[in-house]
């Protein structure tokens, strides 16, 4: 049997559509495709209210229990999973409204916004390295940010799961430095390039090829950053002095200027003095 | 229960039968194995010659025979390792150097004279790389094969009236019937025709997943593979 264009497009699309019969959804469109399958908008008629359908490639799946595991405002809470007739397993947890941090980082928001939202995602890291569990595929794919500004980390990878080249370490066998490289990579992504060399440096050291070079965990990074924000020196970045007084300068500007008040304020006295 | 009913039904997904394609080798099915990749493959092959090297019909028909028959002559399948790349990738690889060797071949022995190849019509029709179109052969002998299998599986356990309803629909060249018309068609009611639908598209999908099965080294490879047939 010969198969037009026609007929094969929409025999591929309608055989992978999931078949909800017998279930409390209703299949609504198709939102997105992860490493492990494909995330569609569906309606819970039960409790009438839409939800996230993520129905995984095959019957054998990890990704469920693992976030279910992991209870944490930046990780999407999983409502129910099950199996589809054909097999397949499927899950719904929180639709979430809003842009992929990629979306998000082309509408230009300020350094400070992105350096919230890094540290957000970091701050998701660090606790689910606490109870084990790494992430594998963190990319701006995989990161959500809501309309007001709660951010997800989406997709939590399971062994099958390669990562993705850019944001993938370097070393065969991924472990929690690996998602630091990763979050390092995500850093690289979102800064401008008129960047400061600190901030530049941090996502550097956290891309070191050789990992135990990286920061040894998600709080050391996020460590690193706010000292930035605090204008103080970062431990990524040895800088030269004239960019430490420079810092130096701006960080105590109110007493800098009180000193060369002071100073013209007793050269005035001095002047006076002569008269 | 109908034992009919448990493919695809409620409780449980279509039982595999099929083993891999390095478990056909292994347990000394190479026959097996290369009629599975033959069935599939065959076309996809065929189409790649003809649009990569530019080959006329006939030619391309014998080059695409002669690769299947140096491929169980050679030891074709013990060379291909699962961690380099797809079965897919493998077989399309060892096709263009095969062909590529012939082409080399004919070549030689023309030359002094002019060599032009003849349009081909189907050619100029396709668009794409000769890549992208073998991919393309691929998944519609791929879904071809498991239309086949549904309309045997349906003939064999007297489901011809879901396939008739699947072929009407699903399979219709033109513009689609409506549900209800379909209904009015088959003397059944709107539900059963969705009914229908449903279970022979999950029965397909069954098929093509068994399919690729038979062609695959493991599961990794498998679901790579399905995930590139529905992509």
């Amino acid at each position: 049997m010969e198969l037009s264009d026609s007929v094969l497009d929409h025999l591929r699309h309608v055989a992978a559509l999931p078949d909800l019969a017998g279930t409390r959804y209703e299949l609504e469109r198709e939102i997105g495709r992860g490493g492990l399958g494909v995330v569609y908008a569906a309606r819970d008629r039960q409790l009438d209210r839409r939800v996230a359908l993520k129905v995984l490639d095959s019957a054998l799946d990890g990704e469920a229990q693992l976030i279910a595991r992991l209870e944490h405002p930046g990780i999407v809470p999983i409502y129910e999973a099950g199996t589809l007739p054909d097999g397949r397993v499927f899950y719904t947890m929180k639709l979430v409204a809003g842009a992929r941090l990629d979306a998000f980082a082309a509408a230009g928001p300020s350094l400070a916004e992105r350096l919230r939202v890094i540290r957000r995602v970091g701050e998701v890291l660090a606790f689910a390295h606490a109870r084990g569990t790494i992430h594998r595929d963190l990319k701006p794919e995989n990161v959500m940010v809501g309309g007001f500004g709660e951010v997800y980390v989406m997709d939590w990878g399971v062994e099958a799961v390669a990562g993705t080249p850019a944001f993938r370490a370097p070393e065969p066998v991924l472990d929690s430095r690996s998602d630091i490289y990763a979050l390092g990579a995500m850093l690289q992504f979102l800064l401008p390039a008129s960047a400061p060399p600190a901030l530049q440096a941090i996502a550097a050291k956290a891309r070191n090829a050789d990992p135990a070079a990286r920061y040894p965990d998600a709080p050391a990074l996020l460590a690193d950053i706010e000292r930035f924000q605090e204008g103080l020196a970062v431990e990524a970045w040895s800088e030269p002095l004239w960019h430490r007084l420079r810092r130096f300068g701006s960080r105590n500007a109110v007493l800098l200027w009180l000193l060369v008040a002071y100073a013209g304020v007793k050269l005035l006295l001095l002047l006076l003095r002569n008269l | 229960m109908d034992p009919d009913t448990a493919i695809g039904g409620p409780h449980g997904h279509f039982p595999s039968t099929q083993l891999s394609l390095l478990e056909a080798v292994t347990e000394g099915l190479p026959n097996d194995a290369l009629n599975r990749v033959v069935a599939l493959y065959w076309k996809p092959v065929y189409r790649f010659i003809r649009c990569k090297f530019g080959r006329d019909n006939e030619d391309a028909k014998d080059l695409t025979q002669s690769f299947f028959t140096a491929a169980l002559q050679r030891d074709f399948f013990a060379r291909f390792d699962p961690a380099r790349a797809s079965f897919r990738t493998y077989l399309r690889m060892a096709v263009e150097r095969f062909a590529a060797s012939q082409h080399e071949a004919a070549h030689r022995q023309k030359r002094g004279g002019d060599v032009t190849f003849e349009p081909i019509g189907e050619q100029a029709a396709s668009t794409g790389t000769p890549e992208e179109i073998f991919e393309r052969e691929w998944q519609r002998q791929l879904f071809a094969l498991a239309i086949d299998d549904l309309r045997s599986h349906c003939d064999g356990c007297g489901k011809q009236l879901p396939f008739r309803v699947f072929e009407d629909y699903d399979l219709a060249e033109a513009e689609r019937p409506s549900y209800a018309a379909l209904a009015a068609r088959h003397r059944i009611a709107e539900t059963v025709v969705t009914n229908h639908l449903a279970w022979a598209r999950r029965t397909l999908r069954a098929f093509v997943a068994e399919r690729l099965r038979g062609v695959t080294a493991g599961e990794q490879e498998w679901r790579k593979e399905m995930r590139r047939a529905w992509s």
